[in-house]
């Protein structure tokens, strides 16, 4: 055996199957793998032959998430294509936190066209929402941007988007039918040490509502949303219609 | 099939034959941005990917959520998708294979991971159950079957299980050199067996 690290080789198995889950043994293996062609050549067998035992799993999707995955891709842009600088290597795994902002990140981006899309209507109204958008991209642009979207008990869902670095979230919903007559829908930070009024949903627009910032987010909130009203409490007086849970 | 002197593509496993190119060109297309291709795609892989990822994660709601990502992923990666790295149905199920385990492994905490593992108990049927409902049944298990008890017990754990190699050695009570070479010489075997280039 000519190989330099043999130990190394031995982990083609593991790789193929994503067994290792200590970062820097992975990102060694990979550095490997790019010089090693045999071992690249064993990966890709073993890749094609877990990809069987993957199929052999094959159940049917919830019949939702057709509409759901079609409806968000008609929504979000592709990334472009990666040109070849002849000798660059192999496209290495990210490491797991970037994937994950990565998610969050493209998520944040269909949100931020349904939201986009949802906005700017009179000339005078451009400039507010100019602000706004820049305030909203602030969040949505974060490293540690997160998403969540939940169902509500009224119908409809909200969804928001939560940055723990930048103190803030944006919170739109859709389909939430309009509020009773002489009511509104009011947010909450509701946090460990007490609840905090956040502000007014807006009216919706086509099935949409525009995007509020709420700032003073700390660890631990959740974000909760009443039906208050008109004019808004200063603490809620009815039990939430939805909870989102902002995760760190 | 050699194509410019490298190795063979595969040849779209799992899938019947002519399947995997169609695949492979339907997701050029669909790097391209079309949107039609995109729905063949998912028509072909949704089932296979959100089975998988079931497999690995177990909780529906969650499973769901994170099938989504996949196929969103696989609309905005396809644009990277290189055809002489692997087929089109091995690049998902990578990806499919990749975020569940991600999933797991952030969202459980070892007291979570604990209660898994009495489930464990039960994953050889689960496998049983999950190559019957494949069309590839027969062959699949044919091969698992084929390995010795320890290599099956380390590819079952570690893929559908979303174990760590470490995690599935204390599981099994052996080595972490002994299982880097069971899960290694299994997954060989299972290629050969397959019929994988």
């Amino acid at each position: 055996m000519r190989l330099v690290r043999p130990d190394l080789h031995l982990l083609a198995g593991a790789y193929a199957v994503d067994a290792i889950d200590d970062e820097s043994e992975r990102v060694r293996f990979e550095h490997h793998l790019r010089r090693c062609q045999q071992c690249t050549d064993e990966v890709r067998g073993m890749a094609a032959t877990t990809t069987r035992l993957g199929f052999a799993a094959s159940a049917p999707p919830p019949p939702q998430l057709r509409d759901h995955v079609l409806a968000a891709v008609s929504r979000s842009r592709q990334l472009p294509p990666v040109v070849d600088h002849s000798s660059a290597p192999s496209e290495p795994r990210p490491s797991r936190m970037p994937r994950l902002a990565w998610a969050a990140m493209a998520a944040s981006l269909a949100v931020i066209v349904v939201l986009t899309t949802v906005l700017v209507r009179t000339q005078g109204e451009l400039n507010n929402t100019k602000a706004r958008e820049a305030r909203v991209n602030v969040v949505l642009a974060a490293p540690d941007a997160r998403v969540v979207t939940r169902a509500t008990s009224a119908g409809g869902t909200a969804t928001a988007v939560y940055s723990l670095a930048r103190h803030a979230l944006v919170v739109a919903s859709a389909k939430l039918p309009p509020p009773p007559n002489g009511k509104v829908y009011e947010l909450w930070l509701l946090g460990p040490p007490r609840v905090r009024a956040a502000g007014l949903l807006p009216a919706a627009r086509h099935g949409h509502t525009a995007p509020v910032l709420v700032a003073g987010l700390a660890s631990g909130d959740q974000l909760g949303l009443t039906i208050e009203p008109t004019g808004g409490s200063s603490r809620p007086t009815t039990a939430p219609i939805v909870v989102l849970p902002l995760r760190v | 099939m050699d194509a410019h002197g490298t190795r063979p593509a595969d040849a779209g496993p799992g899938l019947p034959e002519g399947a995997g190119q169609d695949l492979d060109r339907l997701l050029g297309r669909v790097a391209r941005g079309d949107e039609r291709a995109f729905a063949s795609v998912y028509d072909q892989l949704a089932g296979p990917v959100y089975g998988l990822i079931r497999r690995v994660v177990r909780d529906p709601a969650q499973s769901e959520e994170v099938a989504q990502e996949v196929l969103l992923e696989v609309w905005r990666n396809a644009t990277r998708f290189d055809p002489a790295k692997g087929s089109a149905a091995t690049w998902v199920m990578t990806i499919a294979h990749r975020r569940a385990v991600d999933r797991v492994r952030s969202a459980t905490a070892a007291a979570e991971r604990e209660k898994r593992t009495s489930v464990l108990l039960a994953i050889g049927d689960d496998v049983a159950e999950a190559v019957e409902a494949s069309l590839e049944r027969e062959r699949v298990r044919r091969c698992l079957d084929s390995l010795t008890e320890l290599q099956r017990e380390s590819i079952t754990l570690a893929y559908y299980g979303g174990y760590s190699y470490r995690e599935v050695a204390g599981l099994l009570g052996i080595t972490l050199g002994t299982i880097k070479t069971r899960i290694r010489d299994g997954l060989i075997r299972l290629r050969d067996c397959m019929g994988v280039t």
